[in-house]
């Protein structure tokens, strides 16, 4: 199919737009920041019959603290995480790594939302919000279903949502008081740059030395969907986090990813990088933790 | 095919043509402002920045059915030869460009960041403001100059407008 056959609509309403995913009989995909999209429509890989444009969709673009948590809108670009203030304070993590993510231009037009529903494995804002216990809100016209961020993910670029749903929500967990969290991410330059290998960590501190209570770790590029670190996260209570406990926590790292080679780098390099950015990660986190 | 209207650098354009059309290819094939270039066509290089209601975004994906009654503004709405702008000014005056190609891109880039910074930015905040641009001659190190020598120029300007009690030019 010609790009010029692709039909567009932009809906104004969500349930205008849901009304459509529902009904609509030939292929049709949503289209938002358009970073992903477009780039795939050009390659010949994504040609629907359809693009639902819900770039319009201008209430689906927040971010609210609520009872059950910090609520993220679809359609927040990365710019608007950087730049939330509610986020920096409770949720430190999920800002360096929208901070992580291409340039200015691309992070004033990528959506998290885009960033979930491309799924790749490589998405930088994915195992932070593995650590800050994402639940992404699915809503269709049969009503809503809410998945925990370890479920949605299926394989690359597949995920357990349906053709007639879109993610209307994001639901994070704020950091407590005592919680710190760094996202470390390795890539071929400083900007515009896909993950060779990235890691989220989250660590609740207790007391005001360098025992931690427990955390959570997650690694991305290193496996079909991200993944959490879970040897890596029961040694982080065992003993100290000083240099020498860090670095018996990070050699752990190569056995929990299980990478592959491709055009950005090998699966021995991932491995080993795992490792090293864990190592620098926890480093990190703890002068931060001493300098607070 | 559709009618789609919008504002390109204050003014209203109406065009008719298919909405998956890129914006990049719309402004310049069918309005003629060949300003914004295309290179990588995937988000990488940046020759294509134009704002969007102020922030500078990739127009080769931006899809023009996106694009209904936004406000566009491109290098040529930031300055022309005979109106430049400061940005434009000091690209000249510090040697920042060689081949051009990339120019136009940093332009708007320079001129986003530059609305959004309250005092003369660092060296690293003006790399990290660019580092979406692509510039394969120069190096660098004059667009960063140029960058700087524009954003002490402009800061100076409302400086001066601020002692004499007049801010609404707003030095640019």
């Amino acid at each position: 199919m010609m790009v010029s056959e692709i039909d567009m609509i932009s809906p104004e309403t969500m349930e205008e737009c849901l009304q459509i995913l529902n009904e609509y009989e030939q292929e049709v995909r949503l289209l938002a920041g358009g970073t992903d999209a477009v780039v795939r429509m050009k390659e010949g890989h994504w040609r629907p019959k359809l693009w639902l444009n819900i770039k319009g969709l201008r209430d689906l673009r927040f971010i609210c603290e609520e009872k059950d948590g910090i609520h993220i809108g679809p359609l927040t670009t990365h710019t608007d995480m950087v730049q939330s203030s509610l986020l920096q304070e409770k949720a430190d993590v999920l800002v360096h790594a929208a901070k992580e993510v291409g340039a200015t231009q691309i992070r004033n037009m990528g959506t998290i939302g885009g960033n979930l529903g491309t799924a790749s494995p490589a998405g930088d804002t994915i195992p932070a919000l593995f650590v800050l216990d994402a639940v992404i809100e699915l809503s269709s016209v049969n009503g809503i279903r809410r998945i925990p961020i370890e479920e949605f993910f299926v394989g690359p670029g597949k995920t357990v949502q349906h053709k007639s749903e879109m993610i209307t929500n994001i639901i994070i967990r704020p950091q407590e008081e005592n919680e710190i969290g760094i996202f470390e991410k390795l890539g071929p330059r400083k900007a515009q740059a896909i993950s060779i290998v990235n890691v989220a960590i989250s660590l609740k501190m207790s007391g005001d030395g360098w025992q931690c209570a427990g955390g959570k770790i997650a690694f991305g590029s290193v496996a079909p969907t991200v993944i959490r670190a879970r040897k890596c996260e029961v040694l982080l209570t065992l003993q100290e986090l000083n240099e020498e406990g860090i670095s018996n926590i990070a050699s752990l790292a190569w056995k929990e990813v299980a990478p592959i080679s491709d055009v950005r780098a090998s699966a021995a390099y991932r491995r080993d990088m795992s490792t090293a950015l864990l190592e620098r990660g926890l480093l990190r986190l703890m002068k931060r933790w001493e300098d607070r | 095919m559709a009618t789609i209207r919008f504002k390109v650098n204050g003014k209203e354009k109406v065009v008719d043509t298919h909405t998956t059309k890129t914006l990049l290819d719309v402004l310049r094939d069918d309005l003629y402002l060949t300003g914004s270039k295309e290179c990588c066509g995937k988000g990488e290089c940046g020759s294509c920045s134009v704002m969007i209601n102020d922030e500078v975004v990739c127009s080769c994906l931006v899809l023009v059915g996106q694009v209904e009654g936004e406000d566009i503004k491109t290098v040529e709405g930031v300055g022309t030869s005979t109106n430049m702008d400061i940005i434009q000014e000091a690209f000249i005056k510090e040697g920042a460009t060689q081949c051009g190609y990339c120019t136009p891109g940093f332009i708007v880039a320079a001129r986003s960041f530059l609305n959004k910074i309250e005092k003369v930015p660092t060296l690293e905040e003006i790399e990290e403001g660019i580092a979406g641009n692509i510039c394969r001659c120069t190096g660098y190190t004059k667009i960063v100059k140029a960058i700087q020598t524009a954003a002490e120029e402009r800061f100076s300007r409302i400086g001066a407008a601020v002692t004499q009690g007049n801010l609404q030019g707003k030095g640019d």
